[in-house]
């Protein structure tokens, strides 16, 4: 009988270390991510070969490293019991605040018009990466001490120690990755028990605080346009809505079945652009069609769902608090990367974690799917 | 309920989430599956750029069947300046060019390479064109050593020949490219399989004449190539490719031998009489002329000439303004406008027909009716008086003869007579005059023939240019021979008399007989796809009584005691009986406006010959004497025989 057959090789393992993290890895979550960094590579290729016949395979070198790079950093993070992150927690932030400092200074390098570079030889470090993972770290930690009970004075010390690397990073400025600390801090708090009136006083403040900054000079034109754009469709006088034209159209072009593989005439005579990094969903689409496209979003789906339920069975809630936090960024990394070339969510740079090329989100991206295998891996220790 | 309960919390996230996801399902849904067809069009029209090739226009046929206007190909050598300017020694390659024109009989200079390159173009995908008609060498060469010559491309274009040179410009027409407001304005036919002949910023169209009038025939079907661009606009492959096809062919009414002739005469005689002097001792300018030759039985044109004329093979290559200038001052004519049209002259004693059919159709006069012409005739009180040119007596003459001597004063006495009335004015009407004949060329002219109440108007509207709003007797009297307050072209004289030769029919003069299929053979009835049939746009009642006196009147005309006697001595009258009218006009301070109308073979006339001849002096001896030339011909083809093939075929 099936469950009696499985309680019977559950024992004889048990027979070693019932207990021992490695018996406890999630085989669902580390085949979406295997499968997905396949997609992605395949993809950043797809997107950057140029028209041949003598394809460039730069990005594609670059980023397999980024992935070594990444699985050595995914092994790392999974390895070390993450109970020990408690007493790290703080130097991490420390040190990425120091980074995002740094890089505003003039130690750090200008591209798109936001300075938010390291140049290191060919590679850059894009500090704000890491504070995503940082801040999930020091979050975690602060709301499992408060076991649940937020006071405002507590809710203070969250949103400053959330607000300082929001901050650094909007002076690059880098709306994208602000946005993302913005989330994490949010569904952390939510799941960390925030009184129901603080949320609704934050859910009011963002509100009024977001159409104010609209509506003031704090935001450049481009900026505001970029964030109006999936609003207003129609208004030809903006300038970002032609990307997203092109975007939706190489989008619509993959029809169902998709034009096949490297086979997307949108995509490859360069109608769409940053295609290997904010646009990249355009390539997979084009060339993959809804079927290919729906089922990497599915793989996508299933890796937040497993997140998502190794928030729920870990041992303790600073666990909890970690795959909360990777949840967020997993989850709005997808909504707004995909939502914004399909023209739902404004344009916004945010990389498709795991698909779009770049080194800095693709280390952090596999180092937080580290953390939430060491959490599943340790639920029972 | 603990609304902080972390399971509760987890699960909004979870929906939260999950809300996410289902959106963007749903919008990979819409755009990929519903709105995929209209956006994927959107796309292609992004990512693809059409590029027109101009098809040869249909050939011109005469009526006999020969070409007289055919289509040849260039050579011509472009330079892309998209790719010129990815050549490293750009300088050395278009002295290499030069070198390789010039030395296989193409001479072109290096700034003339420049020039031409640095000059605007509408469609920047396309090459600039260097040099036009170069020779097979220059390809051979070019295509030999085409490394050495990056950038550079040749292409073979399709220009008009002309195997007659210049003869029938006036009527041919001249092509050219088309401008930004035609493009916007012009509305494309389509070929023979229903294709739209689509225009673009480069096309040929037709811009005078028939090519003009006939473009939506004669143009051929571009060629389309949708060739696939990249965000840049740089052409990457061809999606698709429809060859261009020829544009129909037509045939014409004009028959080149009697077009030819006509000119000849026309020209010729001009440069007889300039210099000279007329009888009153006036100097003959005789700067210009035309010759209409129609066909009275359906008003086909069988020759339209104008002097002086010009040479559509200059416009064919982009003409200069220098040239341009010249052409509007021949002699002191302009050689672009096509007189036997646009011209607008007093038809002088030609009009008598009118006044003649006038009188006796309504009964003012039969054939008999006859007055003692002593040379003057007065009107009014104090009296004005009108005489006879030259002050000539004529004695009796009742109408036949006033035609045949051109008696003004027996004209004068009728226009007395019908002053009061529009019957005149209504018989010119009936004949076509005083509103444009409807001719299948473009530009042309109506002319007047003024009533009492027109003369009233004109005046209230333009007080300086027209003095007097009132109408005298006099007026009556000068309308009455063709001078003053009627003005005419040479077209509607020649359609007035084909109406008085048919017995009464007026025809829209047409010049185009039919339209052929593209690259069309003549001896294939199926290849004919329409007939212009013969348009009726009024009719002259003439019966005998009326038409009887008239035609004697004009059949004395080139006989031995005629106005045009001296035009036709020689002529064989008794094999080929003339039948015609000597005009001649009055013009203030210059001399004579030289007309001559007729028509012949007396009985079935087949053909319509008229002329006017600015500045020329007597009717007879200018036009009179073109049109007898004419004839020569005619009646040699009559009496040959030659020509009946395309008469048996029409009727």
């Amino acid at each position: 009988m099936l469950p009696q057959s499985i309680s019977s090789r559950a024992s004889n393992q048990s027979r070693r270390d019932p207990t021992a993290p490695l018996r406890h890895l999630d085989p669902v979550l580390i085949g979406c991510i295997v499968i997905l960094s396949i997609v992605g590579l395949i993809a950043v290729f797809s997107a950057t070969r140029g028209p041949g016949p003598d394809f460039s395979k730069s990005y594609l070198v670059k980023q397999s490293i980024f992935m070594l790079i990444g699985a050595g950093a995914l092994g790392l993070f999974a390895a070390i019991d993450y109970r020990k992150l408690h007493d790290w927690a703080w130097v991490l932030y420390g040190a990425t605040t120091f980074l995002l400092v740094l890089v505003i200074s003039p130690f750090g390098s200008q591209s798109h018009g936001a300075q938010s570079w390291f140049a290191l030889g060919p590679f850059q470090l894009q500090p704000a990466e890491f504070a995503k993972l940082s801040l999930i770290g020091a979050l975690a930690f602060l709301v499992s001490e408060f076991r649940g009970d937020i006071d405002l004075r507590r809710l203070v010390a969250l949103l400053a120690t959330a607000g300082l690397p929001m901050a650094l990073i909007m002076l690059q400025p880098d709306l994208g990755e602000t946005l993302i600390l913005v989330v994490i801090t949010m569904a952390i708090l939510l799941v960390g028990g925030l009184p129901t009136k603080y949320i609704v006083a934050l859910t009011l403040v963002g509100l009024i605080g977001t159409l104010g900054a609209l509506n003031s000079p704090v935001l450049a034109d481009y900026q505001r346009n970029r964030l109006t754009a999936f609003v207003n469709p129609g208004d030809k006088s903006n300038k970002a809505l032609y990307n997203i034209e092109q975007s939706q159209q190489a989008i619509a072009n993959g029809r169902l079945t998709g034009q096949g593989l490297f086979d997307g005439p949108q995509t490859k005579l360069g109608f769409v652009p940053e295609q290997q990094t904010d646009f990249i969903f355009t390539a997979v689409a084009e060339q993959f069609g809804f079927v290919g496209s729906a089922l990497m979003l599915l793989l996508y789906g299933l890796l937040c769902y497993r997140i998502w339920r190794i928030a729920q069975v870990a041992k303790d809630s600073f666990g909890t608090y970690i795959c909360v936090g990777v949840l967020a960024m997993f989850g709005f990394s997808a909504f707004e990367n995909v939502g914004m070339a399909m023209g739902i969510m404004p344009v916004t740079g945010i990389p498709l974690l795991l698909i779009s090329a770049g080194g800095s989100s693709t280390i952090t991206a596999l180092a937080a799917l580290g953390l939430v295998l060491n959490v599943h891996m340790r639920r029972f220790q | 309920m603990d609304t902080t309960s972390p399971r509760l919390r987890m699960s909004i996230l979870g929906v939260v989430v999950l809300g996410c996801f289902l959106a963007l399902f749903a919008r990979l849904w819409y755009l990929q599956v519903m709105e995929a067809p209209a956006l994927a069009i959107q796309a292609t029209a992004n990512r693809t750029r059409t590029i027109a090739t101009e098809a040869p226009r249909g050939r011109i046929f005469d009526a006999k069947g020969r070409v007289i206007v055919d289509n040849r190909t260039s050579l011509i050598v472009s330079i892309d300046r998209n790719e010129l300017k990815k050549v490293k020694n750009r300088n050395e390659l278009i002295a290499r060019l030069a070198d390789v024109l010039t030395s296989n009989g193409a001479p072109i200079k290096i700034s003339t390479i420049e020039k031409r390159l640095s000059e605007k173009q509408a469609d920047q995908l396309q090459a600039v064109p260097i040099a036009a008609d170069v020779t097979e060498e220059v390809i051979h060469h070019l295509s030999e050593y085409s490394e050495d010559f990056p950038s550079v491309s040749f292409e073979r274009k399709t220009v008009r020949v002309y195997p007659y040179g210049t003869a029938a410009s006036n009527v041919l027409g001249y092509t050219g490219r088309i401008t930004a407001e035609t493009l916007k304005a012009l509305e494309p036919g389509t070929d023979p399989d229903g294709v739209v002949k689509s225009y673009h910023p480069d096309s040929i169209i037709g811009l005078a004449g028939v090519e003009a009038t006939y473009e939506k025939d004669l143009r051929g079907t571009p060629g389309v190539e949708l060739v696939q661009v990249d965000s840049k606009n740089r052409p990457v492959g061809t999606e698709s490719y429809q060859p261009p096809k020829s544009g129909n062919d037509i045939q014409l009414h004009i028959d080149i031998d009697v077009q030819v002739r006509a000119e000849q005469a026309l020209v010729d005689r001009l440069a007889v009489l300039r210099g000279t002097s007329q009888r009153d001792g006036t100097k003959r300018a005789a700067p210009a002329g035309s010759v209409v030759v129609l066909d009275p039985r359906d008003g086909g044109v069988i020759a339209l000439a104008t002097a002086p004329a010009y040479d559509p093979q200059e416009f064919a290559n982009g003409i200069t303004q220098e040239r341009y200038s010249q052409l509007q001052n021949i002699n002191g004519a302009s050689a672009l406008i096509d007189r036997s049209i646009t011209g607008q002259y007093a038809p002088g004693s030609t009009f008598k027909l009118v006044t003649a059919t006038a009188a006796l159709s309504n009964g003012l006069i039969d054939g008999k009716s006859s007055i003692y012409d002593d040379g003057v005739y007065k009107v009014g009180n104090p009296a004005q008086e009108f005489t006879n040119s030259g002050g000539q007596k004529n004695g009796n003459v009742n109408v036949v003869r006033a035609l045949t001597v051109s008696s003004d004063v027996y004209f004068y006495w009728l226009g007395d007579r019908m002053d009061g009335t529009t019957l005149i004015q209504d018989a010119a009407t009936a004949y076509g005059y005083d509103k444009k004949t409807g001719i299948d060329l473009p530009n042309e002219s109506a002319g007047y023939v003024l009533t009492k109440a027109e003369k009233k108007a004109l005046h209230n509207k333009y007080p300086t240019a027209y003095p007097n709003g009132d109408w005298y007797t006099g007026d009556n009297v000068q309308l009455a021979v063709g001078q003053n307050v009627v003005v005419v072209t040479p077209l509607q004289i020649a359609r007035a008399y084909a109406a008085f030769a048919n017995g009464g029919t007026v025809y829209q003069p047409h010049v185009v007989w039919k339209i052929l299929q593209p690259n069309s053979s003549l001896s294939k009835p199926s290849d004919v796809l329409r007939i212009i049939d013969p348009v009726v746009t009024g009719t002259v009642t003439l019966p005998p009584d009326v038409r009887g006196p008239i035609e004697s009147g004009l059949e004395g005309v080139t006989g031995p005691t005629g106005t045009a006697a001296s035009a036709f001595a020689g002529f064989d009258l008794s094999a080929f009986p003339v039948v015609g009218k000597t005009g001649t006009a009055q013009v203030d301070g210059k001399a004579d406006t030289s007309i001559f109308a007729s028509y012949g073979p007396a009985v079935a006339p087949r053909w319509v010959v008229t002329s006017v001849m600015e500045e020329s002096g007597f009717g007879a001896e200018a036009a009179g004497e073109v049109v007898r030339h004419v004839y020569e011909l005619l009646a040699n083809q009559s009496l040959t025989g030659a020509g009946t093939a395309t008469s048996g075929t029409r009727d």
